[in-house]
Parts: structure tokens; sequence; C-alpha cells
């Protein structure tokens, strides 16, 4: 489903690249971990996958299309959900509003469909007054979950998240893992997430390791 | 849910905000329409001028071609006394030009002198010191201590028009009285001869005859004390000027002044139609005896002081357009700056920058749309009180500045036989010129539909372009730099 092809990429300058001529292919209906030393260069590589920036060598295959010609916004709008630590939902609406908004941008078959988004908040576990409240009053974990569910009610094949349980104790990390093993599996997606929780690894159903500027896979599907 | 819709949500959510917001665009609205209902009050105003401010036009003898002539025959001839002959205007021609169109009405004036008989005229001090009513010149011959004004009525004479003379009792006169014996005198006149309405006089001619004519008192009029106290030397009290039929001031005047007038005032309706009026008027007359002259100087009056208001109007709005397009443009990039993040989650969910920016535009047009509500509610309050200031600064320097042009003694009118060298001028002028400066314009500010239509253009503009100074941040935002690190 995505494809790394000779993907290189620095920010300073091509002799300290972080990373050199990566190939890596990920596929639909399994969860993937990037784990890594901080500062290794794991958010750089998702935000190359996610189609937030540009590689400075080699491309990125999306079912065998470089996502730059089918253009980055438009990447992002139909083929990638992404996940971050800090959450990044809309800080003036509701749970509800910022699903509803998110299917609005992103086209998904749902758009439009208060119940479908509500019937998904519920089972993330978030009650009819908590969904409806400004999402700044609701806990990081909820909060991470509203994000997640947001990636669930998009139609996007591909999702990608950067320290998704970061932020989080241990029983959201559970909660928060859970959902993303049944995002890949039952949804049939495919989940990348970067990680330097070896917890939070072995739940996926393969590990890539960064080191040395080299992707090792440590575990694969 | 559409840009609109997150427009809206943010709005509401952003209380604090959206209320300063509004604030600052109210203002800015409400200056604009202040200044927009200015320049409409200033085009409706001259337009109301143009539809009801009097234009005259004065026919009278060619006083310059009979110089001229009086010139060559002096040069020419022997050298006796130069003698200026012009001819009074025919009052058959002068109800020919009335018969034009855009002609409402016309006014002639008689002036004469009679002598008073049985009753005694008003003495003044110039008269003590020697004049004795007597005119400087050759004329000193033809004048009496009364000064008869023959007038088609006192409703269309301009001194009782503009309310320098005001009748106190009994009546005015009216176009029938044009061969009647009526008379209206001054009220210092009437008291000191203890004369009433209804009352009789008696006026004998200076000219031929010398007949003696008895006259019956239909009316009292008062002179407006400016008017009496500018009474110059060389001219008899104005208390002892009375109106007649021009009928009978031509009878004291002299047997070849029958059917003639001095001059005749014709007001055109409009005075958009001065000049049509005039043209048509110079066919039916013999233009190297008579002249024609147009006075729409009232209108011109309003004109030019309406466009200066307009031009303060305009001076108003732009000021305050450009102003504000700074200050809301300032406010968008802060806010742009303050709502990277979210701008930044817009991108990374696909959301074009395109609509993005559309967000801002719709947050802005809400603002706008209150804010013009808010300006349509106070602005007719602004609007007035800025025109008064306006209207009362701007009259205190024509009025100053047209007393230096003018110069006429208000109380000349009538005041001295046609055959006059001075002063024959200055009748024309002081006729017209009292109206105008009776009443100041003002200024009828109004709130249409139109006006506002107006006002969300140039608001839409505005946001229109601080959104474009703006938006630089949102289309060179990346995504990546905001959301990560
Ligand atoms: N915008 C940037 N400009 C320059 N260097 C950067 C930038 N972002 C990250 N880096 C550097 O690149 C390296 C990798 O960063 P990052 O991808 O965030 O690592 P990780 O997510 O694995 O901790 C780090 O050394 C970091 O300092
Ligand atoms: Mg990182």
């Amino acid at each position: 489903m995505l494809t790394t092809d000779k993907l290189t990429y620095w920010y300073t300058s091509a002799d300290q690249a972080l990373f050199k001529d990566v190939d890596l292919t990920f596929e639909a209906g399994y969860s993937y971990a990037i784990v890594g030393q901080s500062g290794s260069g794991k958010t750089t590589m998702v935000s190359l996958l996610a189609g937030l920036d540009k590689p400075r060598a080699g491309r990125i295959l999306f079912a065998d299309h470089d996502i730059a010609k089918i253009g980055l916004a438009a990447y992002r709008r139909q083929d990638v959900a992404i996940v971050f630590q800090a959450y990044n939902l809309f800080t003036y609406m509701s749970a509800l509003e910022n699903l509803l908004s998110a299917m609005a941008i992103t086209n998904a078959a749902h758009k439009g469909d208060k119940d479908y988004a509500k019937e998904m908040l519920r089972k993330l576990g978030l009650s009819d007054a908590q969904m409806t409240k400004n999402v700044q009053k609701l806990s990081g974990g909820q909060q991470q979950r509203v994000a997640i569910a947001r990636t669930m009610v998009c139609d996007a094949p591909l999702v990608v998240a950067d320290e998704p349980t970061g932020n989080l104790d241990e029983d959201n990390t559970d909660a928060v893992i859970a959902l993303f093993q049944q995002i890949a599996h039952e949804q049939n997606k495919c989940v990348i997430l970067v990680t330097h929780e070896p917890a939070v690894a072995e739940r996926c159903d393969a590990v890539i390791r960064l080191a040395n500027k080299r992707f090792t896979w440590e575990k694969t599907i | 849910m559409n840009f609109a819709k997150r427009a809206w949500l943010n709005l509401r959510f952003k209380k604090g905000r959206s209320a300063l917001l509004i604030l600052v665009t109210s203002a800015i609205m409400l200056f604009v329409l202040a200044g927009l209902l200015i320049r409409n009050a200033a085009a409706t105003a001259t337009q109301q001028a143009k539809d009801s401010v009097g234009a005259t036009l004065t026919l009278s003898a060619n006083r310059d071609a009979a110089f001229k002539q009086m010139r060559q025959s002096t040069t020419s001839g022997k050298p006796t006394m130069p003698k200026l002959t012009t001819s009074p205007v025919k009052l058959s021609t002068a109800k020919k030009i009335a018969a034009l169109n855009g002609v409402a009405s016309y006014s002639a004036t008689v002036s004469t002198s009679a002598n008073a008989k049985g009753f005694d005229a008003i003495e003044t001090a110039s008269a003590s010191q020697g004049f004795g009513g007597k005119l400087p010149g050759g004329t000193t011959s033809s004048s009496g201590d009364i000064t008869v004004s023959g007038i088609t009525s006192t409703a269309s004479n301009a001194n009782f028009a503009n309310g320098t003379y005001k009748i106190t009792s009994g009546r005015g006169l009216k176009a029938a009285d044009a061969d009647s014996q009526n008379v209206v005198i001054e009220t210092n006149l009437a008291k000191s001869n203890h004369l009433t309405v209804g009352d009789t006089i008696k006026l004998k001619a200076t000219t031929g005859t010398k007949a003696t004519y008895t006259l019956k008192v239909v009316g009292i009029y008062k002179a407006k004390s400016s008017a009496t106290a500018s009474a110059g030397p060389g001219q008899s009290d104005p208390a002892n000027t009375v109106f007649t039929g021009t009928t009978l001031a031509n009878t004291l005047k002299g047997s070849k002044y029958a059917g003639t007038a001095d001059s005749v005032t014709f007001n055109v309706s409009t005075p958009a139609k001065v000049a049509s009026v005039k043209k048509a008027a110079k066919t039916l007359i013999n233009t190297s005896k008579y002249s024609l002259n147009a006075d729409d100087a009232s209108y011109q009056m309003v004109k030019t002081s309406m466009k200066s208001v307009t031009g303060f109007a305009n001076k108003i709005v732009w000021l305050v357009v450009i102003a504000g397009t700074i200050i809301l443009a300032l406010i968008v990039i802060l806010m742009i700056r303050e709502r990277r993040y979210e701008i930044g989650v817009l991108l990374s969910l696909g959301e074009s920058r395109a609509k993005i920016v559309a967000q801002f535009f719709v947050e802005l047009f809400v603002v706008l749309i209150i804010g013009i509500g808010v300006a349509a509610a106070g602005g007719k309050v602004v609007g007035d009180k800025l025109a008064t200031q306006i209207v009362s600064a701007q009259t205190t320097t024509t009025t100053s500045s047209q007393q230096t042009g003018g110069g006429a003694p208000s109380g000349s009118q009538g005041g001295a036989p046609s055959g006059q060298m001075l002063g024959g001028n200055t009748q024309r002028r002081t006729a017209s010129m009292t109206n105008p400066s009776q009443k100041q314009t003002q200024l009828q500010t109004q709130v249409t539909p139109q006006v506002l239509l107006v006002l969300l253009a140039v608001g839409l503009l505005i946001i229109f372009i601080a959104i474009l100074v703006g938006a630089g941040g949102i289309l060179r935002l990346q995504p990546k730099k905001v959301l990560i690190g």
C-alpha cells in the first residue's frame, strides 16, 4: 500500500542526512511501530509519510502513485489520517464538531452523518455530554481518543501517528493501542506509529528500528 | 461542516476577540457611513437648491451701451453737457418674456419721487445737512421728498420676500393693485403723521403738470432696523419710501414713462433653466438698448458651499477607509499568527488554503454585517452632528467672503430714481443677495438601503484587502513546522 523508494532526508546539508536511500513497504491490515532513540529522525520520517514535508531525494508511493504527483494536500485529504502527540484538535469546537469538520474536509463517505460520528465517540468511551462540550474540557486521554475517532470516521486507508501515547498514562495507553489495532485489523487500514515505549511497540504487528541512519526490521508481519 | 460553519463556531467560541473585532469594525463603518451620509445630503441639498432656490433674470436699460454712446457723442460733437439716454423697459416686452417657458413670475419696479402734500416726510440727519433729499449729479430738479416705488406686488418684491420689509397692518399690494391709487407706507411715516390703514394721503408730482394725486393707505410696513440705519447721504430717509402700483408710479414720473418700468425681475422656476430662458428672452429684446442679467447667486452659493462639504465628506470617507484597512489588516495578521496551530491542523487534514482564507473572510464578513448594523443605527446621529459642524464652519467662511464682494447698502432698493448714475447697479445686486444669506443650508442626512449597500461594498473592499494582506501568512505556513516541534 505504501512504499518508500530510496527515500533520503536532511535538514542542513546532504552529508548530514538523517537517513539515506530508505526502501520500506507497508501493507493494509497491519500496524507498524517505528522505534529509535530520541533525535534519530522518527518524526521526520513520519512527517514525510504523512505528506507534511517533501523528501530531499527518493519517492513515496501510495498505491503505486508518487504522492508528490497526487499532490500533498490531496494526499493528506484523501489517503492519510494523522494523529499527533499533542492531539491537534480544533480547540474552539466540541469533540463531535471536530469529527464532523474533519469528515467534511476529507469528503468522507459518512460526511454530515452526526449519528455515525456520535456512535464512534461512544464506542471510544465518550458520553453524549462529553462529546458536545468544548474539546479542551476533556482529559488528555479523552482528547487523544477524539483524535483517533477522527481518523476512524474518515476514509483514509493510511493512519500515521507520532507518539500518540506520549502524553497518556498506562490505562489510556492500553486503550489507545487497542484502538489502533482495531483500526488496522477491523477497518483494514495501514497504521504506522512512532513510539519510544517498548510496551507499545510490542503490541504492533511489525517493528522497525531507526538507528545509525538505517531502518531495520525488528519484527516482521 | 464547511468553512462557513467553522467560521461561525470560531466567532462564537472566541467571544472576547469577536467583540473586539465588532467594536473596531463598527467604528470604521460608523465613520464611513457618516461620511457617505454627509456626501449624499450635500448632493440632495444641491439638487434641492437647483429645484427650489430662486434664480432671477433682470431686464433693465443697457447702461454700458448708453455710456458708450454718451462718450462717443462727447468726443465727436460739441463740448456740451454729456447726456445719458437710457430707455425704460416696456411692460409689454416684460409680459412677453414672462410668458416664456420656465418663467414663474415677474416683478416690475418703477422708482420715482413726489412731494408730500398735507403730511410731512421724515427728516433725517442727512436731509437737515442741506442735501434735502436731493441727489448728487444733475438730476436734482426731479426729486421730491417722498420716494415712490411702483411695484407689481409686495410679495414679488425682494425686500418683502426676504423679510427686510414686513407688512404690520393692512395688506400688501397685489397684481390687482397695478392701476389703483392704493399705497403702502412705512410705519414711522404713518406714526409721525397719525395715519392708519384706510386714511388717504396726497402726493404732488415733481414733473410735467405737477398734478396732485390722492392715494389710499391699504397697508403699513415696517423696515428692519438695518435697512433704516443704512441710509447714506444724498438719499432720503428710507421711511419716506411708499409702495404703489406701477401705473401710478409711472404717472408721477412723467407721461413718457407710461407702460414702462426701470427694471423687471423674472423669477425662473429652477436655476437650471436660467440659461435657456435668457437665450429665448434675448430674441425678444433690443440688446443694444436693454440688458438681461441672470442672477442665480443663491444657487451658486449653495452649490459651492455643498461642493466643499462634499469634498470634506469624501476626505472623511477616504481617511477612514485607509486607516480602517490598515487597522483591520494588522488585526488579521495578528489573528493569523495567533491561529497558526489551527491552520496547521486544517492543513494536516488536507483542507485547501483557499478555504482557510475563505473561513477568515466569512468570520470578518459576519463581523462586518454586525458592524454595518451598528453603523446603521448610529450613523444618522454621528452624520448629523458632523454635518452641523461642517456646515457651520463652512457658512462662516462663505458669508464673510460674500460681504467683502458685495458692499451695497441693503436699503437702496427703490431708493433713487433711475436717472441716478450711482447705485443703479447695486439695486439689482441687493435684491438677489439678501436672499441666500438669510437661511443657512440644512443638511438632511438619511440612512437609505442604497447607502447601506455602498457601505457594504466599502466594508467588503476593506476586509478583502485586509485578508489579502494577512493571507500571506496562511499561504506560506508549513504545517510540519506548526504541528511538530
Ligand atoms: N526543522 C528542523 N531543522 C533542523 N533540524 C531539525 C529540524 N527538525 C528536527 N531537526 C533535527 O533532526 C533530528 C531528528 O529529529 P526528529 O525527527 O524530531 O527526531 P525524533 O522524532 O526521532 O526524536 C534531530 O537531531 C533534530 O534536532
Ligand atoms: Mg519525535
